[in-house]
């Protein structure tokens, strides 16, 4: 019995996603150890929230077919809604430094740049992609890839015509004496981002694993034909499903405030990093997103360190560009279709 | 009466295949559509599922026009349709495809109650019920779309071509299996390639041509009639 067990782990070990988990976990150890504790703190942090804007890609992808170039913009929406209503609270915390708020109000901004996330999602549905769903006969994914650029470009340029072109940030969410974990000093903006993003990708995993309306969404995603045939309202599922994954972005929006400003152009840099998340781990299942985006994030982290920042596009960008070539369903995707094939 | 079309005119776009077709189901009937390749069967069954919206006519279900409306809205008047496609989900297991079988369903017992008797009537299934849908053979994968529709504990169901594809072993069990349903009281509409055997087990026909009713009746008066045999039996 054992021996199988040994047998399978060495298999698994030997596969594109045991060799690369294990390859990066030993990178992240060995530059842990050479450069100090920090940079593993930089890469949890980053991949955390890398994990909720590609489990969204990967939504909007893997479900829907589309090759969502706006998630960004919702990962802004987020932001700018946690900042209006962060500013707020934070003068009333001035004023009243014992209030609940303290210690309350950042988890309320966040939460609102959940809903308003959504909220945002569910008005996209009913205004861009379902009218395009209900007239496109072919040519669906190239189509709404193009609706989605032009959605980015229409809410980059709402955002500077309302709110204006400068950095709207916060200096941080909860004051108070750093965490020290091992010598390394991580604030407790940080650390709570990190659990908000740990919590709600765990969240969304068991819904979209054991709830009736997570496997509808999957069902969908599969087949939707077979969907419609068992009863599964598709109109409702779609809705869902944008205004979930728009959700995911925002909240990383939101919880990262403290980090990322809000300006209209801030969802550029998640986005990419997310489809570099979603290339790299191939669509089709979210731990495989959650994996991809530590990957993604270590590799961020690695290369601002060793080679210098600025560089932490280009290697990345070097690698998809390999990964497409040798390996185009991802390093997770062997047994699920490769991304854009449906 | 349970299933009653009328006049129906259907296609894909502007492609029209569907030309008056009428026809009458009653409850515990087991009705078959036979008719060369192309000549409709298909789309009468995908319009009466509401996955195609028809030009003209009606279908009235159990009293219900239910005329154009969407394939879920269908499903969940107790219409259950097994497509020639399958239509399975592939990265479930087969105890999650038929899980999602009973979507209509939401009491978990009743749910259990209808997968159990599916497990009955296909011990296979129960065999099989944590692979992936997507690793089955063809014949398996038959057996758990017939097995997926009746989870929903339908009044009618709508099976298009059933043997397609199968070796004729499988074809017996798995028109073996729809005489289970029928002797269960369930109404069922089959369309099929195989003419003898689908007159040989259902009472009445309906012969589709071009995309009409060419004959209809009996299906042992239908399987003698000297057209059928001529075009059909090769006799």
């Amino acid at each position: 019995m054992s021996k199988h067990n040994m047998s399978d782990t060495l298999t698994w070990l030997k596969s594109a996603p045991g060799l690369s988990i294990v390859i990066s976990v030993v990178v992240a150890v060995a530059a842990t150890i050479d450069a100090g504790p920090y940079l593993m703190v930089n890469m949890v942090v980053t991949g955390g929230m890398l994990a909720l804007v590609a489990t969204g890609l990967t939504l909007m992808l893997g479900v829907l077919n589309i090759p969502m170039f706006a998630h960004g913009e919702y990962f802004m929406i987020g932001s700018l809604t946690a900042y209006y209503i962060f500013t707020p609270i934070s003068e009333f915390i001035l004023e009243h430094p014992d209030s609940w708020l303290v210690t309350f109000g950042p988890f309320i901004a966040i939460l609102g740049a959940l809903i308003g996330g959504a909220i945002a999602g569910a008005i996209s549905e009913k205004l861009v992609f379902g009218p395009l769903r209900r007239r496109s006969t072919d040519n669906w994914v190239m189509n709404s890839f193009l609706l989605t650029v032009g959605l980015s470009v229409l809410l980059v340029n709402l955002h500077q015509l309302i709110f204006g072109a400068d950095f709207k940030g916060i200096v941080g969410y909860w004051q108070g004496m750093p965490i020290s974990i091992a010598g390394a000093y991580i604030s407790l903006d940080r650390a709570l981002a990190f659990i908000i993003s740990a919590v709600i990708v765990a969240l969304f995993y068991l819904f979209m694993t054991y709830t009736r309306t997570g496997m509808a969404i999957r069902a969908v995603s599969q087949d939707i034909t077979g969907a419609e045939i068992v009863g599964i309202d598709i109109e409702k599922i779609v809705l869902l499903t944008i205004s979930l994954a728009c959700a995911l972005a925002a909240v990383a929006g939101g919880s990262l405030l403290f980090m990322y400003p809000s300006y209209p152009t801030v969802g550029l840099e998640p986005l990419y990093m997310a489809w570099f998340v979603v290339i790299l781990s191939g669509l089709g299942n979210i731990l495989g997103a959650v994996a991809g985006a530590f990957m993604v994030a270590l590799l961020k982290v690695i290369t601002m360190e060793y080679v210098g920042a600025g560089w932490d596009f280009v290697v990345p960008s070097a690698l998809i560009m390999l990964i497409l070539i040798f390996k185009p369903s991802g390093i997770f995707g062997s047994d699920v279709r490769g991304v854009l094939d449906k | 009466m349970l299933l009653e079309v009328k006049n129906l005119n259907a296609g894909y776009g502007y492609l029209q295949i569907l030309r008056d077709v009428s026809l009458q189901i009653d409850k515990g009937e087991y009705v078959g559509i036979v008719g060369p390749n192309g000549a409709g069967k298909s789309t009468t069954m995908k319009t009466i599922a509401g996955l195609i919206s028809p030009m003209s006519g009606s279908v009235v279900f159990n009293g219900e026009d239910i005329t154009g409306l969407s394939g879920s809205a269908v499903a969940k008047k107790g219409i259950s349709f097994v497509s020639e496609e399958m239509n399975l989900f592939v990265n479930m297991t087969v105890q999650e495809n038929l899980y999602m079988g009973a979507y209509t369903i939401k009491e978990k017992h009743l749910k259990n109650e209808r997968l159990e008797f599916v497990f009955e009537l296909f011990p296979r299934l129960a065999e099989r019920r944590k692979q992936l849908a997507g690793t089955m053979s063809g014949g398996e994968r038959k057996m758990l779309a017939i097995g997926r529709g009746m989870m929903s504990n339908p009044s009618l169901m709508l099976v298009d071509e059933p043997s397609f594809g199968l070796a004729p072993q499988l074809t017996t069990s798995v028109f073996a299996s729809l005489d289970v349903l029928i002797k269960n009281g369930v109404t069922i509409l089959l369309v099929e390639q195989n003419v003898t055997k689908t007159l040989a087990v259902t009472g009445r026909g309906y012969v589709l041509e071009n995309g009409k009713v060419g004959l209809e009746g009996n299906s042992a008066d239908l399987a003698e009639n000297s057209y059928v045999k001529k075009v059909f039996l090769g006799v």
